[in-house]
């Protein structure tokens, strides 16, 4: 049995909070008598009374805290003492109900929920010193906006690195933990495939290609679109590997990105081999989306799968070149590696004659507009000028679905198809969405078909139907 | 367990800032978010800000800064005379409230006070010869603050004057103050009639050395219990100062009845003098917070506002980490409730050292501990609760002693980040007493007034560059 | 539509509310609607009887249970007060309507906790110390039951522990549940096939006890547990035993649990663990 009897100078607490503290006390297990009070002439008679020794008293006065504890071992002293200090100090708190005014910062916002991961679209300059204070704060970071300094993403990642904390972005579009989604994403089953990437749509892509096949996907890190750039050199990348190896939920790992430079790729390899879970790399540009699914599947010992097509009604179509109207890069360089070594040269940009996919997710075109998977003026536009152009054969196109995305993007393109296809062009849509999708994949792709487009699951599908139906025309 | 592992082990609880549509979707997954409302910092501070950021040290220096200021403990140990406490002050220097000021910028009421400290102090035969004086530069004019001093409206403090000796129980500081005169034409609403002089008169003759003798009978008397009680019971620290001037009253109750060694009508007529002044405790609650406020100087890279001070035409802030540099713009209008026939026209620029209580966790920073203040300075209760709820968001702690029973004893938002200020747009808010423009007139009114952001923009860019 | 929205709603407007909901309720969501009672409520949960199953549809800050779906509001906003017992209700395809309050579910969630592969040796020093039962329930015939690995002798102590004790989950039955869930995953992580292969052939004469000898709710709550299937608070102490997370942070998490629940289930898990330990170094346990 232990007595203990402390003094705090110049520790003020009003009386109702100290008998509240003082009842706290005593129901601390080990805890046989407490008290906690302003040294005032009653409070120490009362000390006195309960036996304790009065020596260590003998300098308080009114303004000092005494603490008075009676335990049977060190142990529940120690208790109370955290009991006491939860019981007078208050953590930041809400404010009982009152009108608090909205947290002006990530960082405060996140305090209010003791949040784990903060996400910033804040324009880019201004995003380095959110990140900063989220990171310090000990929250992982994913930083949706582009535009942000490679020198600042080194600091980050490097920060990020020593404190067990992941760094997200910049310009990163997609990541999913445990199922949720952040950013532009789409609904997943449940299931123990996870995914690094550097490229949202990528990811985006395989999910949706999974999710056909019948496999569920557990978290998909998204890295930023620089990580495997030699100056940041994979920081993210393998971090999130590695944490995905140690996830037990983890049986499979996905790796994807465009083709990074050699050093960084050969890294990216070898953590890959060394890991100890089953680790498929797909640098799209190497290889297709649709090749890494299939890796996926075979590791899995799941037969091939064949994604899902709504063939157009009929085949005719006016000859020509194809015109590819993307909503962003990753699909649209995706469409250009397949269709390529079919159709011949492909141009980026627009112009007036050749095959040319262009990626309207580009700065070029939207200034002053969100982006086009949210926004898609621009494209049905260029989807109306391309129906006109006796000279474009076929349109190819992709529609991203998921959490985030225009909310019923056939709605906007079917009359504008049938136009099209009335007008005597082939229309192929590659249609990237999953079947929880909140816009209704299935629906989706029927509404589509019905206005006379093709529709493929798999955008190398729907890149290589495009190259063959420029390739193998039928007049009419 | 590592922080990686743990996030993917369970749902993320995300936080935004930017577009809504990212938090829209989480929702839509039903899950849960909180958003911000976050806006782009003041313009020309980006590259400061990035710069504060990036440099490890000053998260670290605003800890140390801010653990320092709330590790004080201000004990009113003596009443003395300037003279004898100030080694830089001599028979033609006055000391005076806010940032460096020279005669010919100075208000009304600034003006009004020298002019009154110099007839109290014989250097003038009447108001015209000080105007002469001065204007020719016989006195010589240093802010308070440059001697561990601070003082209330126009601050001014000269040889004469008694002056309260505040030490730190816990460390080596002390700071001071004048004592304050009451309201009415007082000297420091730049009042320099004969009844203010009389008054100054009797303050050092019978004031300053009763209470002297009170202090030497009963021994220090330890300021922040009494400002921790007071906001307890209604006072804010700032302009509300009722409840501690009252426990302050007690406090010498004893000593001052039977044991200080001064005559017994002295010794009542300086118990009649407190009693009937509401605001006689601000100037200690002054030199208290300047005793914090000095203690958190000097810590490199520290981006905490140390001193907030108004002359009558500048307002001036001061950061830890820039030394004694001071950053000032001009002193904003107050946005506030006239007395009697008085309007904004009659009104002097913001004025005083006693924005200290707001550097340090009181006034405009307790007003949720003092609604009724909104009698004396506009608005409404619950938007008095609000303005001290926003401070949390540019401050770096909460108060371990100044609590607020409404907020569930949450302590008082203390700390000033000029560096948060600056990105988030949020200001400090003060509330303060109006002088008249016209000197003597006393005091017009009483409002809110927000700091301007000019000074934390100088200041935040100022820290970036030293750290380079 | 977010609670905020709600409260802003005219309120003659039903209800619309995003939903997450445990896999093992999956199958009452994907074919055609069916109707449901209502066995209880509160301003936190509402427990219903579809068909076979129980369920309960509970707010976000209620203790997310494996038979749950998680509506995207808190108790303060006061949904699901408007529920009474009685009421009737309507259960799939993808959406739950309780009265005026329409749930979708938009998401799922795995109420099988991932366990890392682990060895007794490890999980006897993560168990070192912490309590194996509670004041008031014999769990010694459980205990013997789990060690020798007899489903017989697990069948005949479930009886004597089921409907033990008052409340909607008596104490009897938290023990047995997570001395259960511990056997099913713990187990597995293991790798002790003779565990696994007792609750396999018991599994069908535990179930039927439970549902005999207990409330409604609770033998819901102990079948899930057969299948590894557990509240979040214990699925967390799951995944600390085995390796993953800190084992005190997690049992202190699951002893706030409800009033006598959460020490009850952190008991029968500690047994389980303790039984499995025991049961690869008993001769009578089968293979190591």
């Amino acid at each position: 049995m232990i007595a203990r009897v402390e003094i705090h100078p110049g520790r003020y607490h009003d009386s109702v909070r100290l008998m509240q503290a003082s009842k706290a006390l005593q129901n601390v297990e080990g805890i046989i008598d407490a008290l906690v009070a302003m040294a005032t002439e009653l409070n120490l008679s009362l000390l006195a009374d309960m036996g304790f020794d009065m020596d260590a008293v003998a300098d308080a006065g009114p303004n000092d805290l005494v603490l008075a504890l009676r335990a049977e071992d060190e142990g529940a002293i120690a208790t109370a003492h955290q009991v006491l200090d939860d019981a007078l100090t208050h953590k930041a708190a809400p404010s009982g109900g009152l009108d608090a005014p909205d947290p002006k910062t990530a960082g405060s916002a996140a305090a209010v929920a003791d949040a784990n991961v903060v996400l910033l679209s804040v324009p880019g300059e201004h995003a380095f010193v959110e990140a900063t204070e989220a990171l310090e704060s000990g929250r992982h970071v994913m930083i949706f906006s582009d535009n942000v300094p490679i020198e600042q993403e080194i600091i980050l990642k490097a920060y990020g690195g020593d404190h067990d904390l992941l760094v997200m972005g910049p310009d990163c579009g997609t990541t999913i933990i445990n199922g949720i989604g952040l950013g532009f994403a789409n609904a997943v089953e449940p299931g123990s495939v996870s995914m690094v990437g550097a490229s949202g749509t990528g990811i985006q892509q395989m999910c949706a290609l999974l999710d056909d096949a019948g496999v569920g996907v557990r978290h998909a890190l998204g890295t930023g679109s620089r990580d495997l750039s030699e100056d940041v050199g994979a920081a993210s990348t393998l971090q999130a590997l590695e944490a995905l190896e140690e996830d037990p939920g983890t049986d499979l790992i996905v790796v994807i990105s465009k083709p990074p430079a050699d050093p960084v790729a050969e890294k990216v390899r070898r953590a890959a081999e060394l890991c100890s879970k089953p680790v498929v790399v797909t640098f799209m540009g190497e290889t297709t989306l649709e090749e890494g699914a299939g890796e996926v599947l075979a590791v899995l010992g799941r037969p091939p799968a064949e994604y899902g097509t709504w063939p157009a009604a009929n085949d005719v179509h006016r000859p020509g070149f194809v015109r590819g109207l993307f909503s962003g890069g990753t699909l649209s360089s995706e469409a250009q590696f397949v269709a390529a070594p079919i159709l011949g040269e492909i141009g980026s940009h627009e112009r007036d004659e050749g095959n040319t996919f262009v990626d309207y997710g580009d700065d070029e075109y939207t200034q002053g507009r969100a982006h086009p998977m949210i926004d898609q003026t621009v494209r049905l536009e260029r989807l109306a000028a391309a129906a006109r152009d006796e000279s474009v054969g076929v349109i190819l196109m992709d529609v991203v679905l998921g959490y985030g995305a225009n909310a019923d993007p056939a709605a906007e393109l079917a009359p504008l198809v049938e136009q099209a296809v009335t007008a005597g062009a082939a229309v192929v849509v590659s249609l990237c969405g999953t079947r929880g999708d909140p816009q209704g994949r299935d629906a989706q792709a029927a509404a589509l078909n019905k206005a006379g487009a093709s529709v493929f699951l798999s955008n190398a599908a729907a890149a290589r139907e495009a190259a063959r139906l420029a390739t193998t025309r039928t007049s009419s | 367990m590592s922080d990686l592992s743990h996030l993917l082990d369970g749902e993320p609880i995300v936080a935004t800032a930017g577009t809504d549509m990212l938090a829209g979707s989480i929702e839509q997954q039903g899950a849960d978010v909180v958003r911000s409302d976050w806006r782009p910092p003041e313009a020309g501070t980006e590259a400061a800000l990035a710069a504060l950021a990036a440099d490890g040290r000053n998260k670290e220096a605003n800890d140390t800064a801010v653990a320092r200021l709330l590790a004080v403990r201000p004990q009113l140990v003596d009443v003395s005379v300037a003279r004898d406490v100030f080694p830089d002050m001599t028979p033609t220097t006055f000391f005076h409230a806010g940032p460096p000021l020279t005669w010919d910028r100075a208000s009304g009421p600034m003006r009004g006070a020298i002019i009154g400290a110099m007839i109290y102090e014989g250097l003038a035969d009447g108001p015209e010869d000080a105007e002469a004086k001065a204007a020719r530069g016989e006195i010589e004019l240093s802010p308070c603050h440059h001697h561990g001093a601070v003082g209330p409206m126009a601050g001014v403090t000269s040889p004469s004057m008694p002056v309260a000796v505040v030490a730190d129980g816990a460390g080596e500081g002390v700071a001071y103050s004048t004592l304050n005169e009451g309201l009415g034409k007082v000297l420091r609403y730049g009042a320099f009639a004969q009844e203010a002089i009389d008054r100054l008169h009797w303050m050092d003759a019978v004031l300053g050395p009763v209470l002297s003798a009170v202090l030497e009978s009963r021994g220090p008397i330890d300021l922040q219990s009494l400002i921790a009680q007071a906001l307890q019971m209604g006072d804010d620290g700032h302009n509300r100062n009722r409840a501690v001037t009252s426990l302050f009253l007690r406090e010498l109750g004893g000593a001052l009845v039977d044991g200080a060694d001064a005559p017994v009508d002295q010794r009542a007529d300086v118990f009649r003098f407190i009693d009937g002044n509401d605001h006689f405790m601000l100037n200690l609650v002054m030199a208290a917070g300047k005793l914090g406020s000095d203690a958190a100087s000097g810590v490199p890279a520290s981006s905490l506002v140390t001193v907030m001070a108004r002359n009558g035409t500048d307002f001036g802030i001061r950061l830890s980490g820039t030394g004694d540099e001071w950053f000032v713009a001009p002193a904003p209008p107050v946005d506030g409730l006239y007395l009697g026939s008085f309007t904004e026209e009659d009104a002097s620029p913001d004025i005083g050292d006693s924005t200290i209580t707001e550097t340090v966790g009181l006034g405009g920073f307790a007003m949720a501990a003092a609604p009724a203040i909104v009698g004396f300075v506009g608005g409404t209760a619950a938007g008095a609760v609000r303005r001290t709820l926003a401070m949390y968001e540019i401050t770096l702690a909460e108060h371990p002693m100044y609590q607020i029973p409404m907020l569930e004893f949450r302590g008082t938002p203390v700390g000033i980040d000029a560096a948060r200020v600056v990105r988030t747009g949020v200001l400090p808010q003060i509330n303060t007493g109006v002088a008249g423009r016209v000197p003597g007139t006393g005091m017009v009114g009483a409002g809110l007034v927000e700091a301007p952001m000019e000074c934390f923009a100088q200041a935040v860019r100022a820290l970036a560059e030293e750290l380079s | 539509m977010t609670a905020r929205a709600v409260r802003a709603r005219p309120s003659s407007a039903p209800v619309r509310l995003p939903a997450v909901a445990s896999l093992a309720l999956r199958h009452l969501f994907v074919s055609e609607a069916v109707t449901a009672s209502v066995l209880g409520a509160s301003s936190h949960a509402v427990w219903l009887h579809a068909g076979g199953d129980v369920l309960v549809v509970a707010t976000r800050d209620a203790t997310r249970l494996p038979n749950g779906v998680e509506i995207a509001a808190t108790s303060e906003d006061g949904l699901l007060e408007l529920v009474h017992h009685g009421a009737s209700v309507v259960v799939g395809p993808d959406s739950l309507e309780l009265g005026g309050l329409v749930v979708n579910l938009v998401r799922w969630w795995d109420p099988r906790p991932a366990l890392p592969l682990t060895t007794s040796g490890d999980l006897s020093v993560a168990i070192g110390g912490l309590p194996y039962s509670v004041p008031g329930i014999d769990a010694g015939p459980l205990h013997s039951a789990l060690a020798v690995t007899s489903p017989e002798e697990l069948v005949d102590a479930s009886v004597t522990l089921l409907g033990r004790g008052p409340g909607l989950t008596p104490e009897g039955d938290d023990v047995l549940a997570g001395a259960l869930a511990a056997i099913r995953t713990l187990g597995t992580a293991l790798g002790s096939r003779p565990a696994l292969a007792m609750l396999d052939e018991a599994a069908g004469a535990l179930a039927e006890a439970a549902i005999s000898r207990t409330t409604t709710f609770s033998s819901a709550l102990v079948r899930c547990a057969m299948r590894g299937e557990v509240a979040a608070p214990a699925g967390g102490l799951l995944r600390a035993l085995a390796g993953r997370g800190n084992v005190g942070a997690n049992h202190r998490d699951l002893l706030r649990v409800g009033h006598t629940s959460g020490p009850a289930l952190a008991a029968g898990i500690v047994l389980g663990a303790q039984s499995l330990i025991e049961a690869e170094t008993t001769p009578n346990g089968g293979v190591q």
